[in-house]
């Protein structure tokens, strides 16, 4: 049983009672004494009097002075709590560590706010009384764990350090937890070992695995668990958001494809909104009625012919834990392309050119509805042609590249872009064997022909696993069987270099070479790409077939863009002549570089949140603010020069997100070895600290009234 | 002794006072002649009237002439003067020793006041050759100075007034109990008190008095001090007899009280004519010549009556 004060400096005011007994000693009029016949009438008069109820001075006196201390002892904001806190504060000098559960499922509701606020508010009463003999430390408990305070006997840097602290977006982990704190105790001063677990026992953080042994450790562990306090339940939690866009349509449907899940595996969840949020305007909303447990797949889709990035998040109504109705996304439409056809058999009729069937392909509907955008060259006008422009370069039966023309396409290549070369009737191996060495892994080795009546060529139609073709399957794979080559160039490999073969014919002959130079692909296809040598570019594959081929050599960015990673999961950003510029969703700025060939890795992901990418030559500077480690380093803001280069988003694991509570026989078992007290009634904990208790004010000042108003009517009587 | 040097028997009021006359209203026996007449018929000197003779009269009193004549028996009465034996009951209770606070009161001290009343009274009678005796009482009878009609009977009881000590309280039923057996059949009984007694039963004991034959004056007296409780402040008022001491502010109470006092008074003056009792209220700033000169005037024209 206790009695705290929030302001106790307002018991000053009880000195203010000095007022009022010196105000009655110095009005105080003097009694005197006399002896008289008809006392017993005078009693009777007292009695019988209207005004014997004239108050006494002396009672006047105390409901002044009682008002006065009523009213100092409620500004003295008093709390009033039956807990003992004997034995969280107990004489002998202790060695606490505090293991604060920050996880996001502690930013549940509860009456006051938060569960974590409750949490907060707790340990904040506990570092308060801790006596200077008293050492603490300070774990949090989210994944990863980390130690925010040492070994420490001053709490009030501490405490100011943590009431602006925040539950985080990551999972929990007791278990590093517990580790560490072991660790700190291993290494921390004498006295009462103790283990305070603050926590909403979530069933996710207590992964046995992940415990050190306590065995015969002299520990004492005090689970304080805050979950009964959570005054809304958890309803149900966004588990994935993936975006995906029509191909090759005239709207370009963007569709969002979203999974709900019910937490709860005994009641439904009927009529929860669900709406979808795009740049920050509200697209669209629907209903959701999900069964007890059930994962729920739903829809929106809309249509969007820009090519602006879309980023915005699926919202859930809201429920007991906000953090998980919302689920991020972010999306790059394909970007358009500028792809250099270069006709190395044009003829007078269209479609005897050797370039028609693949600039169809490319740019079927001949209006801007594919992100593809060919511009057709000839072999004249090539050296005239400014490649950078492009990002990929396809040369169409061309007899040989102009003189001194290998080496602009080697630069172009070597700076990321893609080049697709198709050969035919026109090709002279020998110069191409020649010239392009340095680009092409193989050497063009001799044209292979059917006869009339001979079987042709086919192509093997097999799944594969590459980026470009992963997406043929089934039906299309059978339409690849169709395919009738007549004619083709076989390769021979030159040693020493590498290269993969994604597609081939049944003998086993290569029909398509992929090879890397520099940051860009090199694209072999040894066959022609108009109908001269086969009858592919009328299948109904050739088109996807193209674009993809195309979309993969140029690497468009998206591949970057769709990554959608867990708070707190490292991203490795691609090889980067430039340096790369991460953007957080908070507004922190970072560079990242290459050290040591090692490839950059972004692991600032605390916050859910897109985090933009950009790109900006090395030896762009701007003021530093801090220095991460040597390949990471904080800004203000990027270098004007930088370039958006996409962005990948951040979102929570959704594991956090159960309704499961580890059972108290569970966590004595994972404990096993330590003594373990484990409290669900944190309040009567909570008693024991300074804010909290029953609050005796209004009880105060209500006395305070009834004083005032019995004084008051005394007052008037007289 | 501080008692006797305080008592004051003013020559001048004494004097004034003895061009007064009491009257008593109803005849008494005594063995002295006086003034008074007495209201037996008897044997004495001044012829009546005649009465029928009835057995147990005194056949000394028959007039023979008048049997000679009408042969009935007569017998004669005479109106004869006898003197008057009157015992002064004086309230020598604590309460009678009130003095006022106020030193420039023009009002007497109660005690002094009736001390004044008796010395008056009984110089009276004594002038008349009445016999007067002084009973002083509180719970208990103090002093008791049989009645005698010697004018040197004066000294003894101005001596008793003068040494008579005022403590104890009322308890006027337990005395008049103790004296009545001794009290004469006949007479006058002067009752000199302040009635503040919580004995309801004053009236009843006086009217046991007045029943016995004789007749009853009472003086009730009270220092103006209690009758309107003029003071002011927190005050302990602490008894003179034997009630609890009362810290109060008088101003509190000064309408109940007054209101109790007066209630008081009224009942008194009520209910004693009823009684046979001659009931006189007097403030001891009233002059004593004054109430006495009213209280015989008006004892005259009942007299008269």
């Amino acid at each position: 049983m206790s009695l705290n004060f929030l302001n106790p400096i307002y018991l000053l005011g009880l000195l203010g009672l000095s007022l009022p007994v010196a105000i009655h000693l110095l009005t105080r009029r003097q009694q005197t004494r006399l002896r008289f016949s008809a006392v017993y009438l005078l009693s009777q008069a007292q009695k019988k009097s209207i005004r014997r109820s004239r108050p006494n001075r002396l009672l006047l006196l105390l409901l002044r002075c009682l008002a006065l201390a009523f009213l100092c002892l409620a500004l003295a904001h008093p709390l009033f709590s039956m807990a003992d806190q004997s034995d969280l504060l107990p004489d002998q000098p202790t060695a606490t560590v505090f293991i604060l559960d920050d996880s996001y499922s502690m930013g549940a509701k509860s009456k006051d706010d938060s569960l974590y606020k409750n949490a907060l508010n707790i340990l904040d009463s506990f570092l308060e009384k801790m006596p200077g003999t008293h050492k603490v430390s300070l774990v949090m408990a989210s994944d990863p764990p980390r130690v925010l305070a040492g070994w420490t006997g001053d709490t009030s840097d501490l405490r100011k350090q943590l009431r602006s602290s925040r539950p985080g977006f990551q999972t929990t982990n007791v278990g590093g937890a517990f580790e560490l704190a072991m660790d700190l105790l291993g290494n921390g001063p004498e006295g009462n070992k103790r283990i305070f677990l603050l926590t909403d026992l979530d069933e996710n953080g207590w992964r046995e695995e992940a415990f050190p042994s306590m065995e015969n450790q002299r520990v004492l562990v005090r689970v304080l668990d805050f979950s009964e306090r959570q005054s809304v339940r958890n309803q149900a939690a966004i588990e994935s958001v993936v975006v995906s866009q029509e191909f090759l349509t005239h709207s370009r449907m963007v569709r969002i494809r979203y999974t709900v899940k019910n937490l709860s595996p005994t009641r439904p969840l009927n009529s929860a909104n669900a709406s979808l949020w795009v740049n920050g305007n509200k697209q669209s909303e629907e209903t959701l009625s999900l069964k007890p447990g059930e994962l729920l797949t739903k829809e929106f889709t809309f249509p969007h012919l820009g090519k602006d990035r879309l980023s915005g998040f699926i919202k859930l109504s809201d429920d007991g834990l906000l953090t998980d109705n919302k689920r991020l996304f972010s999306y790059q439409p394909d970007q358009r392309l500028k792809v250099l056809l270069v006709d190395g058999d044009p003829r007078g009729v269209s479609h005897q050119n050797e370039i028609f069937y693949i600039e169809r392909a490319m740019n079927p509907f001949s209006r801007a509805v594919s992100d593809i955008e060919p511009h057709i060259s000839t072999l004249a006008e090539l050296t005239s042609q400014d490649l950078l422009r492009f990002s990929a370069i396809v040369l169409c039966n061309v007899r040989q590249i102009p003189f001194g023309y290998e080496q602009e396409l080697e630069r172009f290549v070597s700076q990321g872009g893609a080049l697709m070369i198709t050969l035919g009737d026109q090709v002279d191996p020998r110069a191409y064997n020649e010239k392009l060495g340095g680009l092409l892994p193989v050497s063009l080795k001799t044209i292979n022909q059917v006869n009339r009546n001979e079987d042709p060529f086919r192509v093997r139609a097999q799944a594969s696993r590459h980026p470009a073709l992963k997406v043929f399957s089934g039906k299309m794979l059978e339409e690849l069987e169709h395919v009738r080559i007549q004619t083709f160039f076989s390769l021979e490999p030159k040693p020493g270099r590498t290269f993969v073969v994604p597609m081939q014919m049944t003998h086993g002959e290569p029909l398509l070479v992929e090879s890397d130079f520099g940051k860009g692909k090199v694209l072999l296809y040894t066959t022609s790409i108009d109908r001269d040598w086969n009858n592919f570019p009328i299948q109904p594959m050739f088109l996807p077939w193209v674009q993809r081929w195309i979309k993969y050599t140029a690497q468009s960015l998206d591949a970057i863009t769709r990554k959608d990673l867990h708070v707190m999961e490292s991203i490795e950003l691609g090889d980067n002549k430039d340096d790369w510029w991460v953007e957080s969703p908070t507004g922190k700025t970072y560079r990242l570089r290459t050290i040591n060939n090692r490839l950059p890795r972004f692991e600032e992901t605390q916050t859910p949140g897109v985090y933009s990418l950009y790109s900006a030559p090395a030896n762009e500077k701007t003021d530093s603010q801090e220095t991460v480690d040597e390949e990471r380093t904080l800004y203000d803001k990027r270098p004007l020069s930088a370039i958006p280069a996409g962005g990948f988003t951040v979102n929570i694991d959704t594991r956090e997100s159960t309704t499961e509570k580890i059972g108290e026989s569970k966590v004595r078992d994972i404990l096993r070895g330590v003594s373990v007290d484990i409290t669900h009634q944190p309040d009567l904990i909570e008693s024991a600290s300074l804010d909290a208790g029953f609050p005796l004010v209004t009880p105060l000042l209500l006395m305070v009234a009834l004083a005032l108003c019995a004084e008051g009517w005394m007052v008037r009587k007289e | 002794m501080a008692e006797i040097s305080t008592f004051q028997s003013d020559p001048e009021i004494l004097t004034r006072i003895a061009a007064l006359k009491i009257h008593a209203t109803r005849l008494v026996e005594g063995l002295l002649s006086g003034q008074h007449k007495s209201p037996h018929k008897g044997s004495s000197v001044e012829f009546a009237e005649y009465k029928d003779y009835s057995p147990g009269d005194d056949i000394r009193h028959i007039d023979w002439k008048v049997v000679g004549k009408t042969d009935k028996y007569h017998v004669k009465q005479f109106e004869q003067s006898t003197n008057l034996k009157c015992n002064i009951l004086l309230d020598a209770s604590g309460s009678m020793a009130y003095q006022s606070p106020f030193k420039n009161s023009i009002a007497m001290d109660k005690a002094d006041y009736a001390r004044t009343l008796i010395a008056a009274l009984s110089f009276l009678l004594l002038k008349q050759y009445d016999a007067v005796g002084l009973i002083s009482f509180s719970d208990r009878v103090t002093d008791h100075i049989p009645p005698r009609s010697k004018p040197s009977h004066f000294q003894p009881i101005l001596y008793s007034l003068a040494q008579t000590q005022f403590s104890g309280e009322t308890r006027l039923k337990h005395t008049v109990e103790e004296l009545i057996e001794g009290l004469p059949r006949r007479g006058m009984l002067i009752v000199v008190s302040d009635l503040l007694s919580r004995d309801d039963d004053v009236l009843s004991t006086l009217k046991l008095i007045s029943s016995k034959g004789l007749e009853v004056i009472l003086f009730h007296i009270l220092h103006p001090d209690e009758v309107l409780l003029p003071f002011d402040g927190d005050i302990v008022f602490e008894s003179l007899e034997d009630d609890p001491p009362v810290g109060l502010d008088p101003v509190e109470i000064r309408q109940k009280y007054q209101e109790l006092i007066q209630d008081m008074i009224q009942h008194y003056r009520h209910h004693c004519p009823s009684l046979g009792i001659d009931y006189q209220f007097t403030q001891t700033d009233t002059p004593l010549d004054q109430v006495l000169r009213y209280y015989l005037l008006k004892r005259r024209s009942l007299f008269k009556a």
